[in-house]
């Protein structure tokens, strides 16, 4: 407890530094205007800025503070186009639309954004304080695994994101392998022998993590806004003068604190984040509180459980990121490479080394989750005018923003076409019901991964059975097994229940 | 089919990629047992083994794209690739005036304000980000020789 207090206390007095408080807000102000853009979810968001604030030539503790606060602000923002237009900015925003959408139709939009805005607030308030306690404990258990554990955390991650994310299992582990092949490009480390470079001198290095963010996300996803390109502007539905009621908030409070915990722990679970843990706590919610069957018609608990969980997962995610290295969701797996790219290796020792990145991260969210509630409530007419912005002016200007965020860093031309490249891959990874998230974990763990390994056999000399010689490792495994195979126990026995019922019935 | 020709497309690069992890990478000396050739070939029998699944059971049948979107894709990505080929060439406020212009054009806006917001984001564009923000951009050549010959010419 002392730790986190003291941790706490460091934090603060870095976020409080009258620069990192304005890069909160800024980041804050910047990630809900993103967010608010129909279509363009936090991690587009996050991945088009991430360049320009690496470019910014900040200090790592101050860009890693904007670059949360855009995260989290896009979080905020993606509710205000699903909520007015009926288009989720990001999968984690899908379950808003279903009780959102129908309140602003029938004239409570004023009503639906700041109820949203308040079940945020707890959910991402909530989360924080969660890992202020939870982050430092675990980080100091994290210093004592070993090599081989380490690898064994890694076939967990793996495996629940395969067996979590993503329409086919078979689809993510492609994806995720496909991210770790990646990787691979680039002088070895350990021996200095270069690996499919194919004597181009441009990435000797490897590719740059920048490049496959903004290739695989921001570009990708300007296609699909090319793809889809709607001729007329979307309906926006105007924002009244409604606000939230205390009946609302009495009649959601619980459900807004189990909404808070699922969404913390789904988010905390490697590689499944904000979507999956709106889509359970929705239907959780649903399933315990939907006796009138007014769910989906514009219910203010059907609206208030997937924000909460959405910014608890938010939160959750981030821990795994800090105290492991592991990232919990494809927008902290994009955290986490900026991290790299300062030099700062995320995990266990974070804490003890880099306490002021670490802790100043930390106490920047609380206050971003201040300060979002302050911006978002008077706000919000502002951020949904962002909606009619038409496509024809927002797509060339991602693409413009992206290829200055990418220019910045090198200064070289051949990165801008490799981005098109990348970009036109993700796009057809995105049509064909690939998940780009487990590529981006993969292109990010790779190096962790195969390192680790390779340490653990060093160690054995050679002998495999080092990888299952501690409980840590055996533990993981079985863990891992089990997220594999749980979902599909369950499918199986909700088909069999609902064939017996089918039966029954006939 | 789709699934089954991208799924194909990756097959042939995936065994490449293993030809190369099982015969061109060594290590002259190495220290450790599993040296740089073992992570890409343990990789590469993953991705094989995944992409057989789908070959085998491909579930996206179509890719849902009218042909006319189709045109429209590809002229984005032209553009994109003409866009970096012109960047340091015209420098950002030359290339960003004509790629905003066509793109914005292309995309459905009228030919004046495509053309006003292509001279917006080009100028207002490097102002914000090369003047105030103090980012790296580049000026072009033209540009760059005009200010060499003004040089030569003070000296």
């Amino acid at each position: 407890m002392e730790t986190v207090l003291t941790g706490l206390a460091t934090g603060f007095g870095v976020a409080l530094d009258p620069f990192n408080l304005f890069l909160v807000l800024a980041g804050c102000f910047a990630g809900t205007l993103i967010g608010a853009l129909p279509g363009l979810g936090p991690i587009n968001g996050v991945a088009i800025l991430l360049p320009i604030a690496y470019g910014l030539g900040f200090g790592p503790e101050s860009a890693l503070i904007l670059l949360a606060g855009i995260y989290y602000g896009a979080e905020y923002g993606g509710r205000i186009s699903s909520i007015l237009l009926n288009v989720p900015g990001d999968a984690g925003a899908v379950m808003t639309t279903l009780d959102g959408n129908p309140m602003a139709r029938a004239g409570l939009a004023g009503r639906a954004l700041s109820l949203s805005a308040i079940a945020s607030f707890i959910g991402g308030t909530f989360a924080v304080i969660l890992m202020s306690m939870f982050a430092p404990t675990l980080a100091s258990f994290a210093v004592t695994f070993s090599p081989a554990d380490y690898v064994a955390l890694m076939v967990f991650a793996f495996a629940s994101l395969a067996s979590l994310v993503g329409k086919s299992t078979v689809k993510t582990m492609l994806g995720a392998t496909i991210g770790l092949m990646l990787a691979t490009i680039g002088i070895d480390a350990n021996t200095g022998v270069p690996r499919y470079t194919f004597g181009l001198p441009d990435i000797l290095a490897g590719i740059d993590f920048l490049i496959v963010v903004v290739g695989l996300f921001g570009m990708a996803e300007l296609l699909t806004l090319v793809e889809h390109q709607i001729s007329g502007k979307l309906k926006a539905l105007p924002v009244d003068k409604s606000f939230v009621r205390m009946a609302d908030l009495a009649k959601c409070k619980w459900t807004i604190v189990r909404a808070s915990v699922i969404g913390f722990f789904i988010g905390i679970l490697p590689g499944t984040g904000a979507s999956v843990a709106s889509a359970v706590a929705y239907g959780t919610e649903k399933r315990l509180s939907d006796k009138d069957k007014t769910f989906g018609t514009g219910d203010v608990r059907g609206l208030a459980a997937p924000e909460a969980a959405n910014n608890a997962a938010a939160g959750g995610a981030m821990v795994p990121m800090l105290t492991l290295g592991i990232p919990g969701s494809g927008t902290t797996a994009i955290l986490l490479g900026a991290l790299l790219m300062f030099n700062i290796q995320p995990g266990p020792m974070m804490f003890v080394q880099r306490p002021e990145v670490a802790w100043g991260l930390i106490a920047s969210m609380y206050i971003g989750n201040v300060a979002l509630l302050v911006i978002n409530l008077p706000l919000v007419g502002l951020f949904a005018r962002m909606l009619t912005i038409p496509q024809h002016y927002l797509t060339p200007l991602i693409a413009i923003l992206a290829f200055i965020g990418i220019y910045t860093i090198v200064g070289n031309p051949f990165d801008l076409l490799l981005i098109t490249g990348l970009g036109v891959f993700g796009w057809f990874l995105r049509k064909l019901d690939f998940s780009l998230a487990p590529v981006i974990l993969g292109f990010v763990l790779g190096s962790l991964f195969e390192n680790n390994l390779r340490r653990a056999l060093s160690i054995s000399g050679g002998d495999w059975s080092i990888l299952i010689a501690d409980y840590k490792s055996i533990t993981l495994y079985a863990l891992a097994l089990l997220v594999v195979i749980a979902p599909i126990w369950l499918a199986r026995r909700a088909r069999r229940m609902e064939g017996d019922a089918t039966s029954e019935t006939a | 089919m789709v699934d089954r020709i991208f799924a194909g497309v990756l097959m042939v690069v995936t065994l490449a990629y293993a030809v190369i992890a099982f015969t061109a990478i060594s290590a002259p000396f190495q220290y450790d047992p599993l040296g740089p050739e073992s992570w890409p070939r343990i990789l590469s029998l993953v991705a094989i083994t995944c992409l057989l699944v789908i070959l085998w059971k491909p579930d996206a049948t179509e890719m849902g794209v009218a042909r006319q979107t189709w045109f429209r894709l590809g002229a984005t990505v032209i553009l994109l690739i003409a866009y970096s080929e012109l960047y340091e060439p015209l420098g950002f406020i030359l290339a960003t005036i004509l790629f905003g212009t066509a793109l914005c054009a292309m995309l459905g806006a009228g030919i004046w304000r495509s053309i006003l917001f292509g001279v917006a984001t080009g100028v207002l564009g490097y102002l914000l980000c090369a003047t105030l923000l103090d980012l790296n951009l580049p000026e072009g050549e033209l540009y760059e020789a005009i200010a060499e010959t003004f040089e030569k010419e003070s000296s």
